[in-house]
């Protein structure tokens, strides 16, 4: 793969704005140091990370299965209190302290895609096993693998209703309606083919038809997926081009994956919103062509796709253009990697995502959260993004420590000069991209006061219009 | 129901006493004289997310194809409050049949796009945009209405939803906002400071997150000039403690501040998308809404003359339960319209009936009213301005006369 531009520190923090949460300081030296080709591999193998592990190994349920969590909360319901919590941290640390950060964006991204909302009913008790289980292991595979494993999960199959739908049968004369059509519907419109595929209403009737039977065992004890055959309507059904004959079982709904995973509209949707989450809102229609030819004629393999989208001259013009505005996630996340903070429990930032507009794992429409930047820019989450900096830089936020003085003297500069702060920060975190405004409005931290220089000037810094975009 | 400007200062007044915030008085009497001109009307917009059923919030009792398509979901013929002997209320919106009585709630079944989506995305798109079946309209249409509106002050249009909602999407600014409460920057100890830098900052910016970041300091000072905006609620209103009720209670807040607000735009995440088991999520969601309405019109009193509510969703759902107790996507929906400027006591509309060749594709509510032609009958209503142009490339009809 070929950069095709001049690599620099502005071309470096870009890459590490667009395939993670933004840099920490010391990572651009570290990347140009290794070379940029050799970070993108290291991102797309994403090997083990025994740094992250310790990190996260405090939190115990992290890995419990549904049916573990379900005993815990049969015996005490408070449980799911702390499990959840476990849940919500260890997104908070893992987005903060990955050195796979592409991994972590592409977990989001999809768990995303495939959305599933935490606080409906039986998500509660399997959404941590949805993303562990189903999500995580395909975020750099394949994309059939991805579709299959959330088709089959019990999180999904409960959030979109599918372990109810069931055969229409006629009684006696008497039509006793039993299909379900939420999960059908969303498989076209989200997640395969998308909503301007030119399917019809009768191929998300007979999507739904396709999966009838395909529910969950027992949802409060073992919540496994379960077929039941006696549920499954036998009829001929046609989605989308696709015609099965009559007389199948649970393997109606795995010949229709088959279809739509490998169908050309799928990889164009996907393409398209991949490349809006990696280059831009509106991404250029090359891109889009660029990333669909290689789902195409590489089966769906995500990581050909990504090295299509990095691969892109799309991509790296981006470096020079005004970014793309973060969501909260990327925001909070891409602050504390730039303050060099230590995430040691989340609990606190998540609540600054709530008032963000974005509650982890809590979007309750299954389209997901916006994959547009601009859509999260209003005034409200402005100003929480302005007191998150400025929160962040003094220190503020509990479960999190941060030093903007120290974090300043090691990167070699003055942490008592209001302007070296700034200019520090600038070249660490900014490729010296912060703008003369910015960095004029950081320079006028007045000595003395209640909060040392480094912690107001990083506050400025932080709360930046340049610290809104990647 | 008459203005009467003695009892809007005295509810402002006794709103403030009991919060015992200082204010200048002749600053509230500016602005309750301001008020009093005919730019004083305020139009609300209540979004549900997620396709509210209509048949179950406003019951067709009088169609018996309604207990054959409905069963066990279907609302009992004595449990629905009945309005017009044909159609009754969901037993959970019981609190509204008083307003209805009193002529100040109305309903609109079998509303909807006559270019019908069944995308949760798609529909409230097309409905926020107001232009249904085209996705590439860059304005949301109270944007385009505000912006017919005389001058261009942040708090013109107010949101309270998490997120810019696409119904206000476009170049004239708006609040955004979650919490009035707390709408002010943290900087303990150099707050001063902080916002003479970051002001700076912003105003240097000329892009979307510099003016985005210019508009939130101008609301941030409107709010903090404000303060009787956090009076407590009046009348002895309580708001649910929901979406819907903070949504509400903050609308009434800056609705009895007088800050020349004209449009609210008010987000309803909830459990609406009732594909299984929807009695309880219907008696939830109801109750709510009910309760957070009726409080709404308790807290405004006597300002609730020159306000006009509309309840809205991006579709119905289908005529028949499905095989979850549920209902999957359908087409019509119903509206409730409330305030002093809605003409109530009535269900207005044509209804189209429930016989399978009255429902459309044989399975949903048809839509017998285009959601435009209230959208822009309320928007005269209320901003005062020519709805004709206000949808790209539709020409509204002349509205169901709801308002007055």
């Amino acid at each position: 793969m070929s950069v095709g531009v001049e690599v620099g520190p502005r071309v470096a923090v870009h890459l590490l704005n667009r395939i993670g949460y933004g840099p920490r300081p010391g990572d651009v030296e570290r990347i140009l140091g290794m070379g940029l080709e050799r970070y993108i591999q290291g991102q797309l193998d994403a090997p083990a990370d025994p740094e992250l592990d310790s990190r996260l190994r405090g939190l115990i349920t992290l890995d419990y299965p549904i049916s573990q969590v379900l005993t815990l909360y049969n015996a005490d319901q408070r449980s799911i209190g702390v499990i959840l919590d476990e849940l919500y941290s260890a997104k908070v640390i893992r987005a903060v302290h990955a050195q796979n950060q592409l991994q972590e964006v592409l977990v989001d991204f999809w768990f995303n895609h495939f959305n599933v909302y935490v606080q409906d009913g039986f998500a509660r008790f399997s959404t941590a096993a949805y993303e562990r289980e189903a999500i995580r292991p395909h975020a750099l595979g394949r994309f059939r693998d991805l579709l299959g494993a959330t088709a089959a999960h019990p999180a999904m199959l409960f959030f979109l209703d599918n372990y109810l739908s069931r055969a229409t049968i006629t009684v006696g004369g008497r039509v006793v309606r039993g299909l379900n059509e939420n999960y059908g519907r969303e498989l076209l419109e989200l997640h395969t083919v998308g909503v301007d595929a030119g399917y019809t209403q009768d191929h998300v009737i007979d999507a739904a038809r396709c999966f009838t039977g395909w529910g969950i065992d027992n949802l409060s004890a073992s919540g496994r997926f379960m077929y039941r055959p006696q549920l499954h309507d036998t009829g001929a059904k046609g989605v989308f081009g696709l015609n099965l004959p009559a007389g199948g079982g649970k393997d109606d709904g795995d010949k229709l994956l088959d279809y739509l995973a490998s169908h050309p509209k799928t990889a164009a949707f996907i393409a398209k919103k991949l490349a809006q989450r990696f280059v831009s809102d509106d991404p250029p229609a090359r891109v889009v062509d660029r990333a669909a030819a290689a789902f195409e004629s590489s089966g769906g393999d995500i990581r050909e796709v990504m090295r299509a989208i990095l691969g892109s001259a799309d991509f790296w013009a981006e470096a020079f253009g005004p970014g793309k505005p973060r969501t909260p996630l990327e925001f909070t996340a891409s602050a504390l990697r730039a303050a060099d903070a230590q995430v040691s429990n989340g609990r606190a930032v998540v609540a600054y995502l709530q008032n963000m507009g974005m509650p982890l794992y809590s979007c309750v429409p299954p389209t997901g959260y916006s994959n547009r930047g601009a859509d999260w820019i209003n005034p409200s989450s402005q100003l929480y993004r302005m007191n998150f900096g400025l929160d962040l830089a003094a220190g503020a936020i509990a479960g999190v420590s941060a030093d903007a003085r120290a974090m300043v003297r090691r990167m070699g500069g003055d942490s008592e000069d209001p302007r070296s702060v700034a200019s520090t920060i600038s070249a660490e975190i900014f490729g010296k991209g912060l703008s003369p405004s910015t960095l004029a409005a950081a320079s006028r931290v007045a000595p003395g006061g209640p909060m040392s220089v480094a912690a107001r000037a990083a506050g400025v810094c932080l709360a930046s219009r340049e610290m809104q975009a990647r | 129901m008459a203005w009467d400007i003695s009892r809007r200062v005295f509810l402002r007044g006794a709103g403030l006493a009991a919060v015992g915030v200082g204010f200048h008085p002749s600053s509230l009497l500016v602005r309750a004289a301001e008020a009093a001109t005919a730019g004083s009307r305020v139009l609300v917009q209540v979004f549900l997310r997620g396709g509210c059923d209509g048949l179950n919030l406003c019951v067709p009792f009088g169609d018996s194809e309604y207990y054959d398509l409905r069963g066990a979901i279907a609302i009992g013929r004595g449990e629905a409050v009945s309005l017009d002997g044909h159609f009754g209320l969901h037993p959970a919106l019981a609190p509204l049949k008083s307003l209805y009585d009193d002529g100040r709630l109305a309903l609109l079944p079998a509303v909807g796009s006559y270019a019908l989506s069944r995308s949760h995305f798609d529909a409230q798109d097309f409905m926020e945009s107001g232009t249904p079946g085209d996705k590439s309209t860059g304005t949301g249409w109270l944007e385009r209405s505000i912006s017919k509106v005389p001058g261009n002050a942040v708090t013109e249009g107010v949101a309270f939803s998490a997120q810019l909602p696409r119904s206000f999407l476009g170049p004239e600014p708006v609040l955004v906002a979650q919490a009035l409460s707390s709408f002010d920057l943290r900087a303990r100890g150099w707050r001063a400071e902080a916002e003479t830098l970051l002001r700076a900052m912003y105003d240097a910016r000329d892009d979307v997150l510099g003016q985005a970041g210019r508009e939130t300091f101008a609301a941030m000072n409107v709010l903090l000039r404000t303060p009787e905006i956090m009076a407590p609620p009046a009348g002895g209103a309580v708001y649910p403690n929901a979406a819907i009720g903070s949504g509400l209670r903050q609308a009434a807040q800056i609705i009895k501040a007088g800050i020349g607000t004209r449009a609210i735009f008010v987000n309803v995440p909830g459990s609406f998308d009732t594909h299984a088991n929807q009695l309880p999520a219907n008696s939830l969601e109801f109750t709510r809404l009910a309760d957070a309405l009726a409080a709404f019109a308790r807290d405004l009193g006597g300002l609730m003359d020159d306000v006009a509510l509309m309840v809205t969703t991006e579709f119905g759902r289908v005529a028949f339960v499905n095989g979850s107790a549920g209902t999957d996507h359908g087409s019509a929906h119903c509206m409730i319209l409330m305030g002093g400027r809605v003409r109530g006591g009535r269900v207005y509309g044509s209804w189209p009936g429930l016989g399978r060749s009255q429902l459309y594709q044989e399975r949903d509510v048809a839509v017998t009213t285009d959601f435009r032609d209230v959208f822009a009958e309320l928007a005269r209503a209320q901003l005062g301005i020519d709805g004709s142009s206000l949808f790209p490339g539709y020409t509204p009809g002349p509205g169901p006369g709801i308002f007055g």
